[in-house]
């Protein structure tokens, strides 16, 4: 039964940073610098879940991603499975459930995703590439390494995740 | 969680299998890779892309709505005039023997946000063929020219701004005497530079001149703000110059646009088989 609850309780998690997503990001305004909800989704599930399950909740993230970013179809699918996989096999090396490290985890996330889409799907080069690389994407990182601390620890009960440090 | 989570023989698998279809999907070619996009549109992300769209009209109501107002009293008291005009217009063209005008219409739609980088290429709008939206359809700001519509679902479309490397459209300057093609000059959108090419060599157009839509080619209607040109990058000695314009329309910052529809019956909207 806890077992169960447990499921139940990270996946309205999950259901919340969809909507939240979707919901709040109109808020955000351009939103080249806001958090990456469905990123921290897969980051989030990541945590609590074997590599395969990871990788392919990455492929279908990077699918709903490839469908509202007419560009580069394929690239997204391909970042967010990187990401999904390498995050649930490093979660069991690196994660010490120190909230720096924490942050440095989902910063991490929007990096190599970034790179990947971006070196994969192309759409960006010289001056463009350089300045989302060096100031965009950090900036993204920084602020979804913010919200997902937030998130750890406001639902760090029905995450199952201890923040010490 | 778990306590194991060293990736087994399964995991390895799983993450190949999604590693090669993710670069099949990268491999296919445009109308499948369109085709699939959609398809995923219509079904998993349709709730959740109307409430972003839900969620982008409040915000717009909330921020803009002095704004509204303002635009809409300046449009209402432009258009007391206009009924005069239309008519005068009318018997000019009769009277020169062109053909009537070609009425066109409007949709307003959300620009729906991404997250990931490219996102300044191309962008998906709120409306669709249920809204009268057509492929080849001009997008446009009050700014100016934003880009074309690409593909359409029934409810959402795909346009690529005018920073899409196959973007192009027929400029003149508003006397009409020099024309030239506008086409993206690559790098970075926000720098807000496109090239004028294919300008005569015995034309010269100085820094600061706007540019606007020619209507040739019958997709963009005549007059809509490109930009302005800022200077001359390159001739080709007696053939032709290329200049630097900046363009008119952001495409980063645009969160709600206008789709110029065709209201003409005898013209199937901004489809290719009504071009010449």
């Amino acid at each position: 039964m806890n077992g169960r609850r447990d499921r139940l309780r990270r996946g309205a998690v999950l259901l919340l940073l969809v909507l939240l997503h979707f919901g709040l990001r109109p808020w955000l305004g351009t939103g080249r610098a806001a958090p990456d909800f469905l990123l921290l989704a897969l980051l989030v599930y990541a945590i609590g879940t074997r590599p395969g399950k990871a990788a392919v909740a990455g492929f279908l993230i990077g699918l709903l991603s490839d469908a509202v970013r007419p560009v580069a179809f394929g690239s997204a699918m391909l970042a967010y499975t990187v990401v999904g996989y390498l995050a649930a096999w490093g979660k069991a090396v690196f994660f010490a459930e120190n909230p720096v490290v924490a942050a440095a985890f989902f910063f991490g996330g929007v990096v190599v995703r970034d790179v990947l889409v971006l070196v994969w799907g192309g759409g960006l080069s010289g001056g463009g590439l350089a300045w989302q690389l060096v100031f965009w994407t950090p900036l993204q990182g920084l602020a979804t390494a913010i919200v997902g601390l937030a998130v750890l620890y406001v639902f760090r009960r029905w995450l199952g995740v201890r923040l010490t440090g | 969680m778990v306590s194991e989570r060293f990736a087994s023989r399964w995991d390895t698998l799983a993450f190949v299998a999604c590693v090669g279809l993710a670069l099949m999907a990268r491999a296919l070619p445009e109308p499948a890779q369109e085709g699939v996009s959609s398809g995923v549109r219509r079904t998993l992300l349709a709730p959740f892309l109307f409430v972003e769209q839900q969620t982008g009209r409040l915000r717009a109501a909330y921020a803009q709505a002095d704004g509204f107002l303002a635009e809409r009293d300046s449009a209402a008291l432009r258009a007391i005039g206009t009924a005069g005009l239309e008519e005068e217009n009318r018997r000019l063209r009769e009277l020169l023997e062109l053909d009537r005008r070609l009425e066109a219409g409007a949709v307003a739609a959300t620009v729906l946000r991404q997250v990931t980088p490219t996102r300044g290429l191309a962008v998906v709008l709120s409306k669709g063929a249920r809204d009268g939206v057509r492929a080849l359809a001009p997008v446009v700001t009050p700014n100016g020219l934003l880009g074309i519509v690409r593909s359409v679902d029934p409810r959402t479309s795909v346009a690529v701004l005018w920073t899409h490397p196959d973007f192009r459209v027929s400029a003149m300057t508003p006397d009409g005497s020099v024309f030239g093609l506008v086409q993206p000059r690559g790098g970075d959108p926000d720098m807000m530079t496109m090239l004028l090419v294919g300008v005569p060599y015995r034309d010269t157009i100085p820094p600061g001149t706007p540019l606007l839509t020619s209507g040739f080619g019958g997709v963009y209607p005549r007059g809509i703000p490109i930009g302005t040109v800022t200077r001359m990058l390159d001739e080709q000695a007696g053939l032709a110059r290329t200049y630097i314009v900046r363009a008119a329309a952001h495409p980063g910052s645009a969160s709600h646009v206008i789709v110029l529809i065709r209201r003409d019956p005898e013209v199937s909207a901004f489809g290719p088989e009504s071009l010449p």
